[in-house]
């Protein structure tokens, strides 16, 4: 049923319909508000976030966000106000059209000309006395976009004709009373009424409508101009079963994939992907130099067995998932921390590493697991993170209106978060800033949750899908794990593998990652697929996932494009350069400079991606954007550089000092009777990973020859200088 | 790990792009990231701001909440338990009184407005910071030891819309970040430039800005030439590819102009005011800050944030007062009239403001020996400088207690709007957030219209 579900969303990315119907209204039809008006005040934005559809409304004329409350905007428009937004006896003098049509001064200007049909049928609703829906009516019960979704030639146009399908088998065509949205509005844009036009660069887009709460989607993709011989695609290697849908993408693309990088970057990418370390000199000296044809594999099983990897990998969970220590208390952040780093190095299943979170009972002392409990205590509050996190559903929206990308509302929010109705705690909770109580999760007997408008208690059920009876005497929390790390699920698998993939390539296949909805598609399905089928098989083995990914050509590519695939950014033709994140950075410092630095409350030689509260001081870790725990979420991290971080690395006093410190890298060497070039060689196996080439050496040993420079400080400016260049801040 | 929050990565690489491909076809890359960074994700709405030239901003943030009593607003007809030991004292506007442990501002009140009225209801510390550096409420309840951000801050958005020359940061945060001063979903490019340096030490340089000690200059100079030489890896030079190396190549450029520009470099340069001029703001360290903030805005920084702590007066408020408030007198008023004699005042905002105001009656914690007030946002008083606002005026007032504000009461957006508008920015504008989300810069964009000149 789950994957039935998906493949209704996935066709629905490209819907289909035949017939287009015009059902112009005769003068003599009933309009009605529900039916014939709420439309227009969306499509004509009256209703959107920025205007009237914001709390509390605009200048005293308040609507529901995006239309989903019928009931009250009616009310808002005929009685509110003493009545005077509609004047029966006088429809042409109802302030709803003069102001619409600023014949008098709107703040929002001129939403709807006065000869547009959509001013003709708000008179005739107000002349007809302002006739609302009957339960008897017909009801809307999807729409439809025509012409089938097809690839696009660069500067093509499209028209779009949206019908709405109603339940007595009758339909119409709403293309003018549609919202549209591009996602990729450069690459394809989308006019008010339904007019798409492809700009002149190649890639995918997906255009939405938006009809009365119902969606429509029209993915397309823009190939490059210039056909590729498919013989070139015949030719690349199929390492892994993920190359060929990749190969197959960028062929429709008419994209050539660059070519495999060189084995240095792939030995520094390895090392950075899987363990968020650099390889020491030895250790890259000791692999650019084997000749076995098979090294590059044993390298991925030996990083995957390193006691790095499983700090490297809770790192990254713990930006997800890891409270702020000034809500929930050190000693729950500590246990959380401990529970993620405990997970990886045992390289949990990854739905057992789930099952484990979303049902945790117990003290947040000694199961750092139930931490999230005590840090999201309400039903509504943890249910977000979880929909979001581990089946790549964003339901915040929904939480209070209607998503206006998807197709969850309250009811789904508040059903969803019924299954954690029964989370009890028991001991001391939250006094922040210290917060220091031990607490306990428990099951409690009976718990609900309600809708937040019509109080209805609402039974748990699962966003899609059906989920048999949830016995009394179970944890509900149960039911839901079992439902969502089902092979079945549509979502669970597919965001855990796009998450991964992420991180290796720096953009997901759905991008965001955790937001795979119909308006957000991949840009990629059989890769995602793939991927996803990849996890199921192997058990939810992260570690085999990633020696898989490692092995196919795709991850191998060079991120230098050629005459191709310059401007591609989804669809991995080349690696995308990416920032080293704040922890990796400052270990790799620590590392080329041999000299470490001391973090407060840790022991002398831990490391920073060990760190476990981010209030541990550090102004490096703050300016490569670390997460700010101030922030709530306290996961933001920023990929991004900036200025103050290229300063940081020019003028630091820290880094400055670690780079002339007598126990340096650069003393020691400068101390030491090794050969220059040996030095350069020791020099650029750490800082890049490879060896020197020999205009680099030539240049360098140079820069020895000057007068008045010691051989220490000529060895401290090259560190200095590598540690400021890209090739060292960025993974190639 | 990626991004969990709708507003991560607020400029991604496709931002570059769509900016790339729609205006600037055969632009430099440099031109295109300053455009990716100025026009950022913002939609002006039709609000329309007046063009004046946009003024600079010093905050001085007064953490822990001041007491509107004993600064700008005291009752000297309440009750003792309300008035307190303080008495109020005439300025140099007749009608306008303050407190007596501000003799140097008494006499310098035509310079300045006091806001009497503006009020709200977060009564702790994180949600109070919140409010009053970002003009949004927090959106859940805040703890008082919360640090948190659901918004940009004045300083960050300021950044995001205004340049400052010569390499510099666009906002600076004194002595460190006020709780809710970040930039939110405008990314870390906005974030504060964080001095913890104490301007008043012998030894005082402001991390990272300068060429670190022990490097000469001319080592610095070869350690960029050879930096210059090292650096080979391949830039992708098609502006479509938004290579974020290239980025990178930027702000090193940015960075180099920002250590060997002198202009840039006399901003720090503290050291170079007359001993005079020093004592004129006070041998403090936030006297010494507020001597740094302005010559970070007379070199065309367009925010500094100082953030001044100790304000949270539960007990013994009018012994700490007593003790501080005359060194703080002397160094706002210093910053004030240096800014009025260099001719500066009309383009620089000098605001003085904490989280709230604090309680009416005067009370005892148990265990403290003396009495002191509490949290109190339904009252507050601000300072407000410079920035073309007219002075020798108070705009509104609280009750006869001080318990709320009465006549014309604002809301810290009205505040917020008043700085925004003065820094030239529209606080009616919205910002798409990168998950489409609509977001008013400030909900309500109406400003003070008194404090408007």
């Amino acid at each position: 049923m789950f994957q039935t579900l998906w493949r209704v969303r996935q066709a629905a990315w490209c819907t289909v319909i035949v017939s287009v119907q015009c059902l112009c209204i005769a003068a003599a039809e009933q309009i009605t508000f529900e039916l014939d008006i709420e439309p227009i005040l969306t499509s004509r934005g009256c209703n959107s976030g920025a205007c009237h559809g914001k709390s509390g409304g605009q200048n005293g004329f308040a609507l529901s966000l995006l239309g989903f409350d019928p009931e009250s905007d009616f009310q808002s428009i005929v009685s509110a106000a003493r009545g005077r937004r509609i004047a029966i006896a006088a429809p042409q003098t109802s302030l709803l059209l003069l102001k619409s049509s600023a014949a008098i001064p709107h703040g929002g200007g001129k939403k709807i000309d006065s000869q547009s049909d959509d001013f003709q049928m708000l008179s005739r609703w107000i002349e007809q006395g302002v006739p609302r829906s009957s339960p008897t009516d017909r009801k809307l019960d999807r729409i439809s976009i025509s012409p089938q979704a097809k690839s696009l030639l660069a500067g093509e146009s499209v028209e779009l004709i949206v019908t709405a399908h109603y339940n007595d088998s009758t339909s119409r065509v709403v293309t003018s009373r549609c919202a549209y949205q591009s996602n990729e509005p450069v690459i394809v844009s989308v006019t008010h009424d339904g007019h798409l036009k492809a700009g002149n660069l190649p890639g995918e887009a997906t255009i939405m409508a938006r009809y009365m709460g119902m969606i429509g989607t029209w993915s397309t993709a823009i190939a490059r101009p210039g056909a590729v011989d498919v013989a070139a695609y015949a030719v690349l290697p199929r390492l892994t079963p993920l190359d060929d849908p990749v190969w197959q993408k960028l062929s429709s693309m008419n994209l050539i994939p660059s070519a495999v990088a060189s084995e240095s970057t792939l030995l520094r990418r390895a090392h950075l992907d899987l363990i968020g370390r650099l390889p020491t000199a030895d250790e890259a000296r000791s692999f650019l130099v084997d000749s076995n044809p098979e090294k590059f594999e044993r390298l991925v099983e030996s990083l995957l067995e390193r006691s790095e990897y499983s700090d490297f990998w809770a790192n990254k969970w713990a930006d997800l998932l890891r409270p702020n220590p000034y809500r929930v208390g050190i000693k729950a952040t500590l246990s959380l921390d401990s529970f993620l780093r405990n997970a990886f190095a045992q390289n949990l299943p990854y739905d057992e590493f789930v099952r484990q979170l979303v049902t945790a009972t117990g003290s947040t002392w000694r199961n750092g697991a139930a931490t999230i409990f005590r840090d999201r205590r309400s039903p509504d509050e943890i249910v977000t993170m979880i929909s979001q996190l581990f089946l790549g559903v964003r339901l915040e929206c929904a939480k209070c209106h209607q998503h206006p990308f998807e197709v969850y509302g309250q009811k789904d929010f508040y059903s969803l978060a019924a299954f954690f109705g029964r989370v009890g705690y028991k001991g001391a909770g939250l006094s922040p800033p210290i917060s220091g109580g031990e607490e306990t999760i428990v099951v409690a007997a009976t718990g609900e949750v309600r809708h937040p408008l019509t109080n209805e208690v609402l039974a748990p059920k699962p966003l899609f899908g059906t989920l048999s009876n949830i016995p009394l005497d179970q944890d509900p929390r149960r039911s839901l794990v079992a439902w969502m790390t089902s092979h079945d699920n549509a979502f669970f698998h597919r965001a855990a593998v796009n998450r991964i993939w992420a991180e290796l390539f720096g953009v997901g296949v759905v991008d965001p990652v955790d937001d795979l909805r119909a308006t957000n598609p991949p840009s990629n399905p059989a890769l995602l697929d793939t991927l996803a089928q990849e996890l199921k098989n192997n058990g939810c083995d992260q570690k085999k996932l990633l020696s898989t990914i490692l092995r196919s050509t795709v991850w191998k590519l060079s991120s230098i494009p050629n005459a191709t695939n310059s401007s591609d950014h989804r669809n991995y033709s080349r690696h995308y350069r990416q920032r080293l994140r704040a922890e990796v950075l400052a270990d790799a410092i620590d590392d080329v400079t041999q000299v470490p630095t001391s973090y407060a409350g840790l022991s002398p030689e831990s490391r920073a991606v060990q760190l476990w509260t981010h209030r541990t001081g550090s102004a490096f870790l703050d300016v490569f954007g670390r997460p700010d725990p101030n922030q709530d979420p306290p996961c933001q991290r920023d990929p991004d550089a900036t200025v103050v971080q290229a300063l940081h690395l020019m003028n630091s006093v820290d880094i400055v000092a670690k780079i002339s410190s007598d126990t340096s890298r650069a003393a020691r060497l400068a101390a030491g009777n090794q050969s220059l070039e040996n030095i350069l060689d020791e020099l650029y196996l750490v800082c890049y990973s490879r060896f020197p080439t020999s205009d680099e050496r030539q240049l360098l040993l140079k820069e020895f020859e000057q007068q008045g420079r010691s051989r220490r400080h000529c060895i401290e400016d090259i560190l200095w200088s590598l540690i400021n260049t890209p090739e060292f801040v960025y993974k190639d | 790990m990626h991004s969990t929050p709708w507003w991560s990565r607020p400029m991604s690489r496709r931002d570059g792009l769509r900016l790339g491909v729609g205006g600037l076809a055969g632009g430099s890359f440099l031109e295109l990231c300053r455009l990716v960074q100025s026009a950022g994700a913002s939609e002006n709405s039709a609000h329309s701001v007046p063009r004046k030239t946009p003024s600079n901003c010093i905050l001085i943030w007064m953490d822990g909440g001041p007491s509107h009593f004993e600064t700008f607003d005291p009752k000297p007809e309440a009750p003792s338990e309300i008035r307190g030991e303080f008495s109020p004292i005439s300025t140099n506007v007749p009608g306008i009184s303050i407190s007596e442990h501000l003799p140097q501002l008494a006499k310098i009140a035509d310079k300045y407005a006091i806001l009497r009225s503006v009020c709200h209801n977060q009564g702790n510390h994180g949600a109070g910071n919140h409010y009053m550096m970002t003009g949004a409420p927090p959106r859940i309840p805040v703890g008082c030891g919360a640090f948190v951000s659901f918004h940009p801050s004045m300083g960050a958005v300021s950044s995001h819309e205004r340049f400052a020359p010569h390499g510099l940061p666009g906002y600076f945060a004194l002595a460190g970040m006020t709780r809710s001063g970040g930039p939110h979903f405008l990314g870390a490019k906005y974030a504060p430039f964080v001095v913890t340096d104490d301007p008043n030490g012998a030894n005082f340089r402001v991390r990272d800005l300068a060429i670190p000690s022990g490097i000469d200059e001319s080592r610095f100079q070869m350690r960029r030439d050879l930096r210059g030489r090292i650096d080979r890896m391949p830039r992708i030079d098609d502006p479509a590819a938004a290579d974020p190396v290239k980025v990178i190549d930027g702000y090193y450029e940015q960075g180099y102009k920002l250590v060997t520009t002198p202009q840039a470099q006399k901003a720090f340069d503290i050291a170079s005011e007359t001993a005079s001029m020093r004592d004129a703001y006070g041998r403090t360290s936030f006297g010494q800050q507020a001597l740094l903030a302005r010559r970070l805005v007379e070199s065309g920084v367009p925010f500094v944030t100082i953030n001044n702590g100790g304000w949270d007066d539960h007990s013994a408020i009018f012994d700490s007062l007593k003790t501080r408030l005359p060194a703080w007198d002397q160094t706002l008023a210093a910053l004030v009239s240096d800014l009025d004699a260099r001719g500066l005042l009309e383009t620089t905002m000098v605001l003085a403001l904490g989280e709230f105001g604090r309680t009416p009656k005067i009370s005892t914690l148990p265990g403290a020996a003396k009495g002191g007030r509490d949290h109190w946002s339904s009252s507050m008083s601000i300072f407000f400088a410079g920035g073309g606002t007219p002075g020798g005026q108070v705009v509104g007032s609280t009750d006869r207690l001080g318990h709320s504000a009465f006549d014309r009461v604002l809301s810290p957006e009205n505040f917020v709007s008043t700085v925004y508008t003065k820094l030239g920015i529209d606080p009616g504008m919205h910002f798409i957030t990168p998950a489409g989300r609509p977001t008013f810069l400030v909900s309500d964009p109406t400003p003070i219209k008194e404090l408007m000149g």
